[in-house]
């Protein structure tokens, strides 16, 4: 971004590529057709451009995007009077790619995707922005605009909410992890 | 490693060295059954963060012809930095209080407290910067619709009110007509900055943040301009010339917003 503001017009390219399927799968989870993502993406970028001369040196960019990306998508629900397109009894919540277990991974998919839709939205925004986004507790704090300790109280709640509604689902003992998979293990 | 520790892990996502964890969740049941859970949780996210969601291609190139339209005076004013934005809408603000004060005094300025005087003007000031200065943050936090209507419903009621306050006999009990010129003149000093409100807003379409901010600072800054100017303290020529352009500046703003949307 440093270089970008100096000038460097390549600079911006190479964040348009980094950033730009990170975006993409946030504005995917909301929106219905790909293209209305790909417009908020697109103006995610452009007010990243209109607000260039804002950026401090060694600020972190990603929450700074995020936080972009988080106002478009909330300005977009509003101005269209709905909140999300995708409902619970909607058939393509998930669609996990097939593995060994196919059938089954694509079962549990679902079932997680159906708990995060009935979380209350600030609890879901930072649980996506955390595991779907791949910001630290931290970076989420500064995308949302609170404090370390709330998003972590957010985010505990969704889990305790989560919890209980994923309880329903009967467990895949083979493929539990001795501990929490981290963010980077599961890409 | 104690409880605490193991509850900290979950949350913030970092992994824990495995001899220490192993050790404390041998001894204590109420992590172990903590531990397991929130693994089995982890494990779901972990599946659904691989999920393939129906995202379509989306090259720089377009990305590119969208950027060059990115010219002219807007686009340069725009893409100032926040504070010189906020410091460029508030200084016209600034310049009227200033030219109004001194060239289109009040007659009955002296037959009021100067603490009251200086109050309410400081009350109309800081309520208009603080507008600009939510509207032109470095970069919008995402706040509650409240936030907005709160600082909105102070801009409306603040004129309403000052047509009840106390005021001078002359003042009360003056005829209510003139209302017409007033909302006339309060809105042509505040049209400049509702034209750089809209040249210095970097949304294409207005959100419905900056229908509320800037109907908010428009309002109090006519008010602000006529409570220098208008002597007369009569309700009914208070609330139809001076209270109702906040109100007239929402429509106005709603509208653009609609129209945009359109």
């Amino acid at each position: 971004m440093a270089a970008y503001i100096a000038g460097d017009k390549a600079a911006f390219r190479e964040l348009f590529q980094r950033y730009t399927p990170l975006l993409q799968r946030a504005m995917a989870r909301d929106l219905r057709s790909p293209e209305e993502a790909n417009d908020l993406v697109q103006q995610t970028f452009l007010h990243l451009h209109r607000s260039r001369l804002d950026f401090q040196p060694g600020r972190k960019l990603k929450p700074w995007i995020f936080t972009i990306a988080l106002n478009l998508k909330r300005e977009y629900f509003r101005r269209s009077k709905r909140r999300h397109e995708t409902s619970l009894d909607d058939d393509r919540v998930a669609e996990p790619f097939e593995g060994p277990r196919g059938q089954e991974r694509s079962d549990a998919s679902r079932e997680t995707a159906r708990a995060l839709l009935s979380l209350p939205p600030e609890q879901r925004e930072v649980i996506e922005l955390h595991w779907f986004g791949g910001l630290s507790f931290p970076e989420v704090a500064e995308a949302v605009g609170s404090t370390v300790a709330a998003v972590k109280v957010r985010a505990h709640r969704g889990y305790v909410a989560l919890r209980a509604r994923l309880g329903e689902v009967a467990p895949d003992p083979d493929s539990v992890h001795a501990g929490k998979p981290s963010v980077a293990e599961s890409k | 490693m104690d409880c605490s520790q193991i509850r900290d892990a979950f949350v913030s996502g970092a992994r824990l060295p495995d001899e220490q964890r192993d050790a404390h969740l041998a001894n204590c049941p109420q992590c172990q059954a903590l531990f397991e859970r929130d693994a089995e949780l982890g494990r779901s996210l972990a599946v659904q963060a691989s999920v393939a969601l129906p995202v379509a291609e989306l090259s720089f190139a377009r990305f590119e012809r969208e950027l060059a339209h990115e010219t002219g005076l807007r686009a340069w004013l725009r893409s100032r930095p926040s504070r010189l934005r906020f410091t460029l809408v508030l200084l016209p603000v600034l310049l009227a209080v200033v030219a109004g004060g001194l060239f289109r005094q009040r007659a009955d300025f002296a037959e009021y407290p100067a603490l009251r005087i200086v109050l309410l003007l400081s009350v109309y000031f800081v309520a208009i910067a603080l507008a600009f200065a939510k509207e032109f943050s470095e970069l919008p936090r995402p706040a509650p619709l409240q936030d907005y209507l709160g600082l909105l419903c102070f801009a409306l009621a603040v004129p309403t009110l000052a047509g009840f306050a106390p005021a001078t006999e002359a003042s009360r009990h003056a005829y209510p007509g003139g209302a017409l010129g007033c909302f006339g003149y309060g809105a042509a000093l505040t049209l400049p900055i509702a034209l750089s409100l809209w040249a210095f807003d970097r949304d294409d379409q207005p959100s419905l943040r900056t229908v509320c901010l800037s109907a908010a600072a428009l309002g109090l800054s006519a008010n602000l301009l006529l409570e220098l100017h208008c002597a007369n303290g009569n309700p009914t020529h208070v609330l139809l010339g001076h209270a109702s352009l906040g109100l007239a500046w929402l429509l106005i703003w709603a509208t653009v917003r609609g129209l945009s949307r359109a």
